[in-house]
């Protein structure tokens, strides 16, 4: 039994942890001029150079600012459209075509945008015929554009669907109607059981969820790499750009970012699954 | 209900739709230029140029599927023979935490730190290397999701079987397999939509020789060809669906 048990956790350190390890470790190495076709001896330079260009941190704030918003208005709509028609999601039909949306990918997703959002999409088309706007160019820039909507509303489309049946699903399992009829029975008014009952437990229930999306959307690749503009970059398509360009002198500083890429997600997920809540959560 | 509820369902209920059917539309149409709202063109010509053609649409979707399935299977199948030995460990939370560092690292980061890796061992550019990568991404989900299944209970169900004269082979076979069975179920679906939604990790191990859906998807993006994108879309789309519908019952509700 024992063996059985050694033998699981080899099997689970070899192929769940030591790729991850080896990762960091390349790029580690790469990132310092150790490794790699031009490598010229332990050096400093790429990261000076990647720390002094400010590229990374404006990818990172960039990044964290789309995933971040992406995340909020995602809960904001799922909580409206969960709280506020709750009793018609709870019919077999809507339930059911609540679950839809998560069949999109994020590929297909950027895809639609294009179609939707562009200049010459579907929604300028429509206003143009209704009047709204005379020539294409009046239409708002919403794809490859600097403030990233394309990409927010895009994250908002495939992350939204999944926090409505989220929070459906919690109002249930945590009888928030029961709850919620004990505050009224007790004086409260409807704000105040949505504010001091409702929503309380909606969050402390989902946060971990909802840091864990801002996680994946910070990491996010397909959507900003198709909706997204040159500069600045989201960080995976940074990274994927640094790597694959053609200067092979510069393909350090790619390891530098993803270096720093992979400590933070580390540093996460250390904070987020930290032992005392690994155990509240089971 | 009044009527604002009533008119808030009726946006929902399109808002949810409208994608697919605008897929749908766009996949049958043909010299849709700007300004017009509704294209020039309605019918099966896209479907009968892509489908006769040499675009490779439906290889892609073997493969794709083939892909998918592969990767479904190991995820789940080791994941959930493995994931008993952490869950039963004296350190189970420190290797929990270790878990989640590949699966919250984007995907495509870290296929391309471990490029070096996939070229020195030939993996680089077939479909194999695909699922490896791939796997590396599903098998800590799986093993984490199954964490919720190996409780104190199913260790009594275990132990009972074993006091009564079973056998260890008994035990999984006859109990608990058959307990396990929604969360396999489960596990085997999410795994399949993790390698089938894949696209940056496909595209960097796959070097563009491993056509899946979601690569097709963007040349169609890059060549501006939308009606052939739009077919590829509907191909990666509606088998979720399906599954989504067979699937619904045990679908994220044990997730909270």
């Amino acid at each position: 039994m024992k063996s059985k048990s050694a033998f699981g956790l080899l099997f689970f350190f070899l192929l769940g942890l030591l790729p991850f390890a080896a990762a960091l470790v390349y790029a580690l190495l790469y990132s310092l001029g150790i490794v790699g076709i031009l490598s010229e001896g332990v050096s400093l330079t790429h990261w000076q150079q990647v720390i002094q260009s400010g590229e990374l941190l404006g990818s990172f704030l960039y990044s964290a600012l789309l995933a971040g918003t992406g995340v909020s208005l995602s809960v904001i709509l799922a909580l409206l459209i969960s709280m506020g028609l709750r009793t018609s999601l709870q019919h077999r039909f809507w339930s059911l075509l609540m679950y839809f949306p998560l069949a999109i990918p994020g590929m297909v997703a950027s895809f639609l945008s294009i179609q939707l959002l562009s200049k010459a999409g579907f929604f300028s088309r429509i206003s143009m015929k209704l009047g709204w706007i005379d020539r294409l160019q009046e239409f708002p820039d919403w794809i490859n554009d600097s403030y990233g909507i394309g990409i927010i509303l895009t994250f908002v489309l495939i992350v939204s669907p999944f926090f409505v049946i989220l929070f459906s699903n919690v109002y249930q399992n945590e009888r928030i109607a029961e709850l919620s009829t004990l505050a009224y029975s007790l004086g409260a008014r409807g704000n105040q059981v949505f504010w001091q009952v409702t929503l309380p437990i909606l969050f402390s229930k989902t946060k971990r969820i909802m840091i864990l999306y801002f996680i994946f959307l910070l990491g996010s690749y397909e959507i900003p790499l198709v909706l997204g503009q040159e500069s600045p970059q989201m960080l995976s398509v940074l990274i994927i750009r640094e790597l694959k360009q053609f200067d092979l002198k510069l393909i350090p500083e790619g390891y530098v970012v993803a270096v720093a890429y992979t400590v933070v997600i580390a540093i996460a997920a250390l904070l987020v699954f930290r032992r005392k809540e690994v155990q509240v959560h089971e | 209900m009044n009527k604002l509820k009533y008119l808030a369902l009726l946006v929902l209920g399109l808002g949810i739709l409208f994608p697919f059917t605008y897929l749908v539309l766009l996949s049958f149409s043909g010299e849709w230029f700007f300004p017009e709202v509704l294209p020039g063109y309605f019918g099966l010509k896209n479907w009968k140029e892509i489908l006769n053609s040499e675009s490779g649409m439906g290889l892609s979707f073997i493969s794709s599927l083939g892909i998918s399935l592969l990767v479904a299977t190991l995820g789940t199948g080791t994941g959930f023979i493995w994931s008993k030995s952490i869950a039963y460990h004296s350190q189970k939370e420190t290797w929990l935490v270790l878990a989640y560092f590949p699966y919250m690292l984007s995907p495509v980061v870290l296929a391309a730190c471990l490029n070096f890796f996939f070229l020195k061992s030939g993996l680089s550019g077939t479909w194999q290397g695909v699922v490896l990568g791939q796997y590396l991404v599903a098998f800590p989900y799986s093993v984490i999701f199954f964490q919720a299944f190996w409780n104190h209970r199913t260790r009594q169900f275990e132990q009972l079987v074993l006091t009564l004269g079973g056998s260890s082979r008994q035990a999984f076979v006859q109990v608990i397999l058959p307990l396990a069975k929604g969360m396999i179920l489960v596990c085997f679906f999410q795994t399949f939509l993790i390698s089938w939604f894949e696209y940056g990790l496909t595209a960097l191990v796959g070097v563009g020789k491993v056509q899946t859906l979601t690569v097709k998807v963007f040349l169609y993006i890059k060549e501006a060809n939308f009606y052939y994108g739009a077919i590829a879309c509907c191909f990666l789309v509606w088998p979720p669906v399906l599954l989504l519908y067979l699937n619904k019952r045990f679908v994220y509700n044990r997730l909270v």
